[in-house]
């Protein structure tokens, strides 16, 4: 539950598109590739007649082709081709006859461009109109040595165009070959020289085949990075490989900022303070020159990056865990988003100051609801319904009732749906199935799961990847599964986890999510089918995730060996750490398992006030299936306790939603604990109706064996065959009962000895 | 003869005992002057200008008489088959045309020939790249200019060297055109060949110095054993400021007899500069004017020292003897843009850190000069962007990460700039400016401890400005810790007065104002009287002094004795002379101290 809220400190600034805005004042500059596109447009206007639909499917293609990266002149001319394809022979001559004769065929070709324009649909200020005066002027521009170098690499261009598709070694055997043309006596097979040539092929093939990216290009691929490093990490490139492309970026244009802010969020990836740090802050130390430099905003956009500067600072400690200097940080920022009026700025430092005051494991409820109220007061919904979404959250652990939990969901979802806000729509989804699993309807908490993992990802723009790498999933996945194991179905869940663990490797951020889910429930599995040595290093595991449930799991393996002095000890260790976190669940749990340990040393009326005070407790918090879970408890105390008929009606009273949401293990318990009562109730029976009762008794026992077989939970399963084989007795059914008793003969040979028989008491 | 210092991969050494001895050549001047003359004229046969420094340096070693003097290299038979294409091709060198002189000598075999082949067709190289970039195509090409020759001459060159046929010059080559493709582990290699080979030849080691980021990649490197390597050694010490063992060396090195090489005077006046030791270092520096009063070379730190001192007038003079050398050099520029800006004309001064930085835009101080130029300006952005180029020239600057932390302290930011006054100090663990920043930053977050810590650790490194006790003192009177407060004010005083000078800030009475507060609530009236009677010599404090001076004796009056706690820190005890500083000081005597 609490990590639902971990997705909310993945950088908010980059969704809202603060920092998104890329200032790039750079002119058009004319490249060979644009020369190939406005050849492209001369031939289109040129050539009259043509079908109706090569026509209008190379129109459509114009723009894109316009506006997206530099392609190579082989890319160009195959996306020509699909359109139509007499357009790429004449494209390509054009460019053959420029590219292979002289430097003047070229102007030629700039001096005849307007010509083609001038009587044909293309108006002066229509997208092609203004982008073949854009190209007239910035050629115009170049001065000699310019153009000549234009057509130089116009010539290799179209020459990379005319070459088939090579491997690099083999290029670079060609440059060796080259440049070594005045050495011919050279052997190059020599057995030294190709140990020494073959380092220098592959330095040189591999400087031939980076080369470095154009203007366009960079940015396109830093934004696409961004965007997978976002929504689908495992698409993204692998961390080092991303980080060399920005150095080599960045070697060719220090000045282009955006690399550092993706190096910033690589690094972070890889969990890399010192680099992130560096990387951030030469981001915005660039960002600060740009905004300075740009008139429109002037000194406003300047202080602006300061402000959020500072805040990213901030959110950057947060995210490594420093929450003192992420709070110093945070509190500058505030500081001067203050000075500057800034309440924009603001709003994002208080859903941020809130954020850390709930990692810190303090109650910021108060500053949440503010920062509701004042994000729809300046109409951020981002940012009011994160606030909501955190409140429902804290609201949840803390016992408010459900349909205004669910309420406030539902109307921040209203907004999330107007504005597209996927990213929200996602943690709105999962929350809702976590609050419906805290609740302990399994059923609902599964349509949310499925309503999630079915939905369509609503980004207009998506590069082929289904959002499917954030948070959101990873919790409703995790859910998925643990759901699946609670009614046994431990293939589907085997599936589940090896779908997580591709989806989120175990270096990725959320990985941590599936780990421990995995690991409880191999503990769980383990316990059930009483093999506590494999238990035990799940136990150590689960502690490094988290702390409170590995001490526990610890004390239930304890219990379970045993060793009671020790299980309470650490339960009381627990029960302190869950009222510091205010964990009421894990509180409510401790409670029934101290309970418990009650009952292995008789203390039944020992137990009953602790078990009522879980009850409460869980009534308060609405939390249906501990709910359950301690009236069964209470029933079994009491039946020990000697008021069987009590005992009887408290689990008639909660089998019915037992059998509804439960797990299977608990269905079993219930029905196990049931035809206890009624066996005991039996005994005390009138003559005539004592028979009928034992027969219901060994029904239910038979049912709870059902559920039993089917988790392969054995030590219950051989308490049931005792149980039916001395039921059977008093029946006087010899067959049945031996074959009980075998039964259980065979199972108590199966398990340790030192588990006795009924030593699970509930 | 002390033992020469051989220095293998893994052996560990004292560093200081390195500096401090010497390679055994050194007993023979007239050798070492000898191997200068051959390795000059070589150099000047291949057109390589590094030999100036050692005709700098040979020029300070008496002369040799006439029959000592090294003859001419004797010709090899390739050499007298390419006497001519290489008198030809070096005329064209010399004029800078250096295709030319590459195509008259494509088909040369001596050795001497094919440097000069292999190196013209590098400049040429180097040239058109220059060229090249006042017109490129587009912005993202700035920045993609490279010398397209130099893939060329690395494949010819490692075929070359894997076949073992290139000379300490040819390999030298080899090295610059690896470190030029960034290849620089490679050309480290190279280049420890290329001394090996050619000793002499400074070039070679001038550029494995820029290549050594520090002190175990120092150690595990396998130099010749040969005189120049002390220099180098000396050199490196200085880059990689371990000042000290650097002036140990040069020391070692004019006591061997180079006391008129203006190279070392001018060496061990920067490495002065480094540790701010102003006066040797200007003294050292009009020596240097004075034997050679047309350099230019290292005025920018002259003017540096100059500005520190505020010495108008020497800085004028300075200002303008250079331009008449010379205007457009960088180091002039700067020279001229100090001066400007001590005469507080910061846009003028930024317009000559500007000029300089179109002369040579890899002239790190410029960047950071102008920085702070920008700073006086108050245009942070600016500022900013000046001081970030500074370190994308050179990462280990510190005074512009400094700088960059300064920056953002004046936009209110001081969270910020830790992390820059923190990579500062990295760099320079131990100067007090950074820690004494550090410390202010952290007092503005309210992290008092860390302040105390930083402030404290200032004045353990030896506080050049003397404020970080002040700073230390006013914050444990903030914190209410009255002792400690009074501690930190007595050792500000001794420390105020042992040092002579008079500071402008000195806060002497704001601490014997305090003092004397304090040791009247502790009831030591004598001393408290005697702090009061200090406080009246200075101006702002003689009211408060005369009012306490009144208090005790009100109370003397009333017969309350004085305190006999001498757990308490005293001033007046007899001095015992520590400069370490302990927490539990025996303090100075004050009353011989006539402010």
């Amino acid at each position: 539950m609490a990590s639902v809220h971990e997705s909310l400190y993945f950088n908010p600034m980059i969704s809202n598109g603060v920092v998104q805005a890329n200032i790039f004042g750079i002119k058009d500059w004319v490249t060979p590739y644009k020369i190939a596109l406005l050849a492209l447009l001369h031939e289109m206007s040129t050539t009259k007649p043509m079908a109706l639909l090569d026509r209008r499917r190379l129109n459509k293609l114009i723009l894109p082709l316009q506006q997206g990266p530099d392609l190579t002149f082989e890319q160009l001319l195959s996306t020509v081709e699909e359109c139509c394809a007499p357009m790429v022979n004449a494209v390509k001559l054009r460019l053959f006859l420029m590219a292979d004769r002289e430097l003047q065929d070229m102007e030629h070709f700039f001096a005849i461009l307007p010509n083609a324009f001038s009587d044909s649909e293309a108006y002066k200020t229509s997208v092609v109109g203004l982008y073949m005066r854009q190209m007239l002027l910035a050629y115009n521009k170049l001065s000699f040595s310019q153009v000549y170098k234009l057509y130089k690499t116009l010539q290799q261009y179209c020459r990379q165009g005319q070459r088939p598709p090579r491997d690099f070694s083999t290029l670079a055997a060609e440059d060796m070959e080259l440049t070594s043309n005045d050495d011919p006596g050279a052997d190059p097979m020599d057995g030294e020289e190709l140990d020494a040539g073959s380092l220098h092929q592959s330095d040189l093939g591999c400087d031939e085949a980076r080369g470095p990216l154009s203007q366009k290009q960079a940015e396109y691929f830093l934004a696409r990075q961004a965007y997978l490093l976002k929504n689908d990490e495992n698409k993204a490139m692998r961390p080092a490989t991303l980080q060399e492309e920005l150095n080599n970026i960045l070697k060719f244009n220090p000045d282009f900022a955006e690399a550092h802010y993706l190096s910033y969020l690589n690094s972070v990836r890889v969990q890399d303070l010192y680099i992130s740090t560096h990387s951030l802050l030469h981001y915005f130390d660039r960002l600060i020159l740009c905004g300075g430099e740009g008139k429109s905003n002037g000194d406003e956009g300047y202080g602006r990056s300061l402000r959020y500067a500072v805040l990213n600072l901030a959110t950057l400690h947060c995210r490594f865990g420093h929450y003192q200097q992420a709070d110093l940080a945070l509190q500058e920022a505030i500081r001067i988003a203050q000075e500057a009026n800034d309440h924009v700025c603001l709003q994002h430092c208080l859903s941020w100051l809130y954020t850390l005051e709930q990692m810190k494991g303090s109650d910021s409820v108060t500053l949440t609801e503010d920062s509701v109220k004042m994000a729809a007061h300046f109409c951020l919904p981002y940012l009011a319904s994160l606030g909501v979404q955190s409140l429902v959250q804290q609201g949840a652990t803390q016992g408010i009732p459900a349909n205004r939990l669910l309420d406030a969901l539902r109307g921040t979802d209203v907004v999330h749906w107007k504005q597209s806000l996927s990213e929200l729509v996602e943690i709105s989804l999962a929350q809702t199935a976590s609050i419906w699993r805290l609740y302990g309807k399994s059923t609902m908490a599964q349509q949310q799961v499925q309503l999630l993992l079915g939905m369509a990802s609503l980004e207009s723009v998506n590069y082929g990847v289904q959002q499917n790498n954030t948070e959101p999933f990873a919790i409703a996945l995790c859910h998925l599964a643990e759901l699946h194991a609670d009614q046994g179905l431990y293939g589907a869940v085997g599936d589940i986890i090896k779908h997580l663990k591709q989806q989120f490797p175990s270096h990725t951020q959320h990985s941590k999510l599936w780990m421990l889910c995995d690991l409880k429930i191999q503990f769980e599995k383990a316990m059930n089918s009483g093999k506590f040595h494999l238990a035990e290093p799940h136990v150590t595991a689960i502690g490094a995730l988290d702390s409170m449930e590995g001490l526990y799991r610890k004390a239930q393996l304890l219990r379970a060996l045993n060793q009671m002095s020790e299980a309470s000890k650490i339960l009381q260790q627990v029960q302190q750490l869950g009222v510091k976190k205010r964990n009421t669940e894990m509180i409510i749990r401790v409670m029934l398992a101290t309970a418990e340990l009650h009952w292995d040393s008789s203390g039944f009326s020992a137990s009953l006030p602790l078990l009522l005070q879980a009850l409460t407790l869980t009534h308060t918090h609405n939390l249906q299936s501990l709910e359950s879970e301690t009236i069964l408890h209470l029933a079994f105390t009491q039946l020990m306790l000697g008021v069987p008929e009590q005992a009887l009606a408290l689990v008639q009273a909660v089998l019915e939603s037992v059998l509804a949401h439960g797990a299977l293990l608990k269905k079993g318990r219930a029905l196990l604990l049931m035809a206890r009562c009624q066996a005991v109730l039996a005994t005390s029976a009138p003559e005539e109706l004592r028979l009928g009762k034992v027969e219901m008794a060994v029904q239910t026992l038979a049912e709870a064996a059902v559920f039993f077989t089917q988790l392969g939970c054995k030590p219950r399963l051989r308490d049931v065959y005792y149980l039916q084989a001395r039921l059977y007795h008093t029946l006087g059914n010899v067959q049945e009962r031996n074959k009980c008793a075998l039964l259980f003969r065979l199972l108590n040979q199966e398990l340790p000895p030192g588990s006795s028989i009924a030593a699970t008491p509930l | 003869k002390p033992a020469s210092p051989n220095v293998l991969p893994g052996a560990v050494e004292d560093t200081r005992n390195m500096a401090a001895t010497l390679s055994g050549e050194f007993a023979d001047l007239a050798q070492i002057k000898k191997q200068l003359i051959s390795v000059i004229a070589q150099c000047k046969e291949r057109g390589l200008v590094h030999s100036v420094k050692a005709s700098e340096l040979a020029f300070s070693l008496p002369s040799l008489p006439l029959d000592e003097v090294p003859p001419a290299l004797p010709l090899t038979e390739e050499d007298a088959l390419d006497l001519d294409a290489l008198c030809l091709a070096k005329s064209y060198f010399d004029l800078k045309e250096y295709d030319r002189a590459a195509y008259f000598l494509r088909g040369c075999r001596s050795q001497k020939a094919y440097f000069l082949y292999m190196y013209s067709r590098y400049l040429s190289g180097e040239k058109k790249k220059d060229d090249e970039t006042v017109d490129s195509l587009g912005p993202l090409e700035k920045g993609q200019v490279r010398n397209e020759a130099l893939r060329e001459l690395r494949v010819e060159l490692s075929k070359k060297h894997s076949a073992g046929e290139l000379d300490g010059f040819a390999l030298y080559l080899y090295g610059v055109v690896l470190r030029k493709l960034d290849l620089l582990k490679e050309a480290v290699n190279i280049f420890v060949a290329a001394t090996h080979a050619l000793p002499l030849h400074w070039g070679a080691w001038l550029e494995l110095c820029n290549l050594i980021t520090n002190t175990e990649m120092l150690k595990s490197l396998s130099l010749p054993d040969c005189w120049v390597r002390d220099f180098f050694m000396a050199h490196v010490y200085t880059e990689l400021q371990m000042i000290k063992e650097a002036l140990q060396k040069y020391q070692s090195l004019t006591e061997a007899g180079l006391t008129k090489s203006t190279y070392i005077i001018s060496q061990i006046a920067v490495a002065y500069h480094n540790i701010r030791d102003i006066d040797q270092a200007l003294g050292l520096f009009n020596e240097l004017r004075e034997q050679d009063p047309f350099r230019i070379e290292n005025m920018d730190t002259f003017s540096n020292l100059l500005y520190v001192r505020s010495m108008k007038p020497e800085l004028s003079y300075l200002a303008h003897n250079l331009v008449e050398i010379d205007k457009y050099r960088v180091e002039t520029c700067c020279v001229i843009g100090n001066y400007y800006s001590l005469r507080s004309q910061h846009e003028k001064a930024a317009l000559y850190f500007q000029r300089a930085l179109k002369l040579n835009p890899r002239c790190l101080g410029a960047w950071t000069l102008m920085g702070h130029e920008y700073m006086e300006m108050k245009n942070t952005s600016a500022a900013i962007q000046a001081y970030r180029h500074a370190i994308e020239v050179n990462k280990r600057d510190y005074r512009a990460w400094y700088g960059l932390g300064q920056t953002y302290e004046i936009l209110k930011m001081p969270f910020y700039s830790l992390y820059y006054y923190r990579k500062a100090h990295q760099l320079r663990p131990n100067d007090s400016r950074m820690l004494v920043a550090l410390g202010e930053c952290y007092e503005k977050l309210s992290q008092q401890i860390e302040a105390k810590k930083c402030y404290w650790r200032a004045y353990s490194v030896g506080d050049v400005e003397r404020m970080a006790l002040l700073k230390l003192a006013k914050l444990h009177e903030q914190l209410n810790e009255s002792d400690d407060a009074a501690q930190c004010y007595i050792i500000y005083i001794q420390d105020i007065f042992s040092c002579g000078e008079q500071l402008e800030h000195a806060e002497v009475s704001t601490a014997l104002r305090y003092l004397g507060q304090y040791y009247f609530k502790n009831k030591l009236y004598d001393e408290a009287s005697l702090c009061a009677q200090r406080c009246c010599d200075y101006n702002d404090a003689r009211e408060e002094g005369k009012a306490l001076l009144r208090q005790i004796s009100a109370v003397r009056e009333q017969g309350e004795s004085s305190s006999t706690d001498l757990s308490l820190p005293i001033v007046f005890n007899p001095l015992s002379n520590t400069t370490t500083p302990v927490r539990r000081v025996a303090p100075l005597d004050l009353s011989s101290v006539t402010p």
